[in-house]
């Protein structure tokens, strides 16, 4: 009789567990929770402003606006309350704005990184500078949108930009035996033109795809077992689900910003080699002067440690820093330690560099 | 192919978690046993996925896949067409050629907006914005659903929306989010 009892128990338990794990993968996390307003938009990117918190004569003159890839949703910068970078910085006193570049539709198959960041980005930035009534800013980029801050970096030297941190920045390929991307997009592979043309932008799933299969084992099966480990823990299950909210909310990337990404720069290094072309201009990266802060996730397989190195010794900024740290791509910035060491470093460093 | 993976995010932000012993757990063993199978399966997948040979097989099935579907999307791609014109609807080209003269009306919006702010700081009258005040409409929550920022880009992107000091008329005032 007891042993019916417990059995009947566990199966109980197990049917509840049940339960709350589907519901956990098959509902949505409030993320993205930061006030914020929107003060400009151009096609689908939008620039918005979040509310300050501290009073105006507290707070840094100088503006952050941030910026993240183009094919991921910028709400990992601001992932949910109590755990969110925007907020910390907000918090700390920063006029904080973000360029969300929005989802390309099939009209916008055309764009470029030459649009991205020598068109939309300044238009954005000449906006935050008119509203926060200053001539300076500092601009933080992460992942693709530290590409993209970084070609625009290095084409507008004299547009006010005062401090420039760049994020886990994929900018060198030359070491392809370290990049499994560039083995897989290799031309005797991959047919780039073949993909664009058939699908107009690259599907969000296929380069979703592509990041996951990095790691096979963690994605497809580990975070889910962890999950399961973890359902009598809500804070974990809460900080689980907003980052599922996040990763399962795939858009694509425009088609001819996807094909340059592959040809220019993984297959011919063009921006390193001081080769890379932006609408007949050339990107020097020597002409970038603003103070430099680069972080590199150590952990990171997405965009590996020796990407994001040799940036350093091709500015002429004055004051220039590496910043290395444990973690992977995004753990770094929305990890559960992140608030207690990349946060408050990049705070640090940006607090000097502010008034 | 650079996307972010971000469920590895999540590892790293629960890991210390994991970490939290939990005894007199009839299970622990076979987790243990679990946990050692799939770290040794991970860093065979890991360099599986890191060879040349699995380069050239994704690429070999991609490419499979694209000319097999090919004259498929081609096929619906011509058909499509003719029944949009049959319905004397726009084809996907029209209305994608539509939104490419938006944007360019939308940049040519965004130069004047550039030029007023100009003329606005010639004449000295260049303030900073106020702060938005606490307690505004939040991103994603219900109240704003249904707000198309894109609907009104000049206005609510505009110097004068934006800084809340002059309306142009008629103008319901800048769009929060």
């Amino acid at each position: 009789m007891d042993h019916a009892v417990v059995a009947t128990e566990a199966w109980a338990g197990l049917a509840e567990r049940l339960q709350l794990f589907t519901r956990v993968l098959t509902t949505k996390a409030a993320i993205a929770q930061t006030p914020k307003e929107l003060v400009w938009a151009l096609n689908k990117a939008k620039l918005y402003r979040y509310t300050p918190v501290v009073p105006p004569e507290k707070r840094y003159p100088i503006p952050l606006l941030l910026i993240f890839a183009i094919m991921n949703r910028p709400s990992i910068l601001d992932l949910r309350p109590g755990h969110s970078f925007v907020e910390f910085m907000v918090g700390r006193g920063y006029d904080v704005y973000l360029l969300d570049w929005g989802v390309p539709g099939w009209e916008d198959r055309h764009l470029k990184l030459d649009d991205y960041a020598v068109e939309y980005l300044p238009r954005a930035i000449r906006k935050m500078k008119a509203i926060a009534g200053v001539e300076e800013f500092s601009m933080l980029g992460w992942c693709i949108g530290a590409l993209l801050t970084t070609i625009y970096a290095a084409m507008r030297p004299g547009e006010g930009l005062r401090n420039l941190l760049l994020l886990t920045a994929p900018l060198d390929f030359s070491n392809r035996n370290g990049l499994t991307f560039a083995r897989w997009t290799d031309e005797k592979y991959f047919d780039v033109d073949k993909v664009v043309e058939a699908f107009g932008n690259m599907p969000g799933d296929m380069i979703d795809y592509g990041a996951k299969v990095l790691k096979p084992v963690e994605n497809y099966i580990g975070n889910y077992y962890r999950l399961w480990d973890k359902l009598d823990d809500p804070r974990a299950v809460e900080s689980w689900q907003a980052m599922n909210t996040w990763v399962t909310d795939n858009i694509p990337m425009a088609g001819a910003a996807y094909r340059q990404l592959i040809v220019e720069l993984y297959r011919n290094n063009r921006l390193m080699k001081n080769e890379l072309m932006v609408r007949g201009e050339h990107v020097d990266l020597g002409k970038i002067r603003a103070s430099l802060l680069t972080v590199i996730a150590e952990g990171d397989h997405i965009t590996p440690p020796c990407q994001s190195e040799a940036i350093l010794a091709k500015t002429s900024s004055a004051d220039k820093e590496l910043y290395r740290i444990p973690g992977g791509h995004i753990g770094i910035m929305a990890g559960s330690a992140a608030h207690k060491t990349t946060w408050p470093h990049i705070e640090g460093w940006l607090s000097a560099r502010s008034r | 192919m650079l996307r972010v993976a971000g469920q590895e995010a999540a590892s790293v932000s629960e890991a210390d978690n994991n970490n939290q012993s939990q005894t007199n757990d009839p299970f622990e063993p076979l987790r243990t046993i679990r946990d050692k199978y799939l770290d040794a399966m991970a860093k065979t997948m890991v360099e599986a996925v890191n060879t040349e040979s699995y380069a050239q097989a994704t690429g070999a099935m991609l490419e499979g896949y694209l000319t097999a579907t090919a004259p498929v999307r081609e096929a619906m791609d011509k058909s499509m067409t003719q029944a949009l014109q049959q319905l004397s609807l726009p084809s996907r080209q029209e209305v994608a050629a539509l939104a490419e003269r938006f944007t360019n009306v939308e940049m040519r919006l965004d130069d004047m907006d550039a030029k007023l702010d100009r003329i606005e700081k010639l004449l000295g009258r260049d303030q900073p914005a106020p702060p938005p005040e606490a307690g505004k409409v939040r991103e994603g929550g219900a109240a704003v659903k249904g707000v198309h920022p894109r609907s009104e880009p000049a206005e609510s992107g505009s110097r004068l929306g934006a800084r809340g000091r002059f309306v142009r008329k008629g103008s319901p005032g800048k769009k929060r989010s």
